[in-house]
């Protein structure tokens, strides 16, 4: 058996009632493996997840399910390059999943 | 990282919001789950760790202060990692410490208190019916902050 982060879904059920991600263009910074990006990218128009830990991002778009595939985008990337290269008012909803510490 | 949240800020549409997820800064409960019945093992605690969480608190309260953002909810939930076997998280605590230590110092530290916590929990566990499982319970802070 694997390790399992939160089986209970208290994240998600704490990140929907926070937002309501429905139709949102959704940027998720430091999203690691994609450990909590696959638990809320099918509410999201469109998801733009990043990391700068490139194996993070290779194991992300290698488990990525695939009926979230043309949903989600991962990028390998620090949030200063990433931000430094992207147009304003770009995305509704940012979240820093445990990655401003 | 007051500066990524205004660098954050400037991506967001007016009517967006940010959504920060950390742990809160305090020690994390080890514990063993067994037929409805918690015990506690003992606490995990990474000074550096609680230093980082708590550097992000301060963070979210400057730009809160400057006017970069307004917090409109936050709450606190506890996030579960169950383990397989007391190896398993002897391994992933020494891995977290390492990936997420500033430095050889630091990263040094938590080690001796895993390795107690371990043996520890491999008392007990041994002890324990079929079924237990080995839970590390984190306490997480969410809070919705929009622009302004």
């Amino acid at each position: 058996m694997a390790i399992r982060v939160d089986p209970e879904n208290s994240e998600t059920g704490a990140l929907f009632d926070m937002a309501d991600l429905d139709g949102q263009h959704v940027l998720e910074i430091g999203c690691g493996d994609g450990r909590l990006t696959w638990r809320y990218a099918d509410k999201a128009a469109r998801v733009t997840a990043i990391d700068p830990v490139a194996k993070q991002i290779a194991l992300a778009r290698e488990n990525m399910p695939h009926p979230l595939r043309d949903r989600i985008e991962f990028k390998d990337i620090g949030f200063e390059d990433f931000a430094a290269a992207s147009a304003p008012s770009a995305f509704d909803i940012v979240i820093l999943s445990w990655s401003l510490c | 990282m007051v500066h990524a949240l205004e660098e954050i800020r400037r991506l967001l549409k007016h009517a967006g919001a940010l959504i920060d997820i950390h742990p809160v800064a305090v020690s994390s409960p080890v514990e063993i789950h067994q037929k409805g019945r918690i015990d506690l093992v003992g606490h995990l605690s990474v000074r550096s760790w609680c230093e980082d969480y708590q550097q992000a608190d301060n963070a979210l309260a400057e730009i809160a202060q400057r006017g970069l953002f307004t917090a409109e909810s936050e709450r606190v939930f506890d996030s579960l990692t169950h383990y397989p076997s007391v190896a398993e998280m002897r391994i992933s605590l020494k891995e977290s410490i390492a990936k997420f230590a500033r430095d050889a110092q630091s990263a040094g530290e938590g080690i001796p208190d895993v390795e107690a916590l371990a043996a520890r929990a491999d008392e007990r566990m041994q002890a324990a019916a079929s079924g237990a499982e080995l839970i590390v319970r984190e306490r997480t802070h969410i809070s919705r902050l929009r622009p302004t």
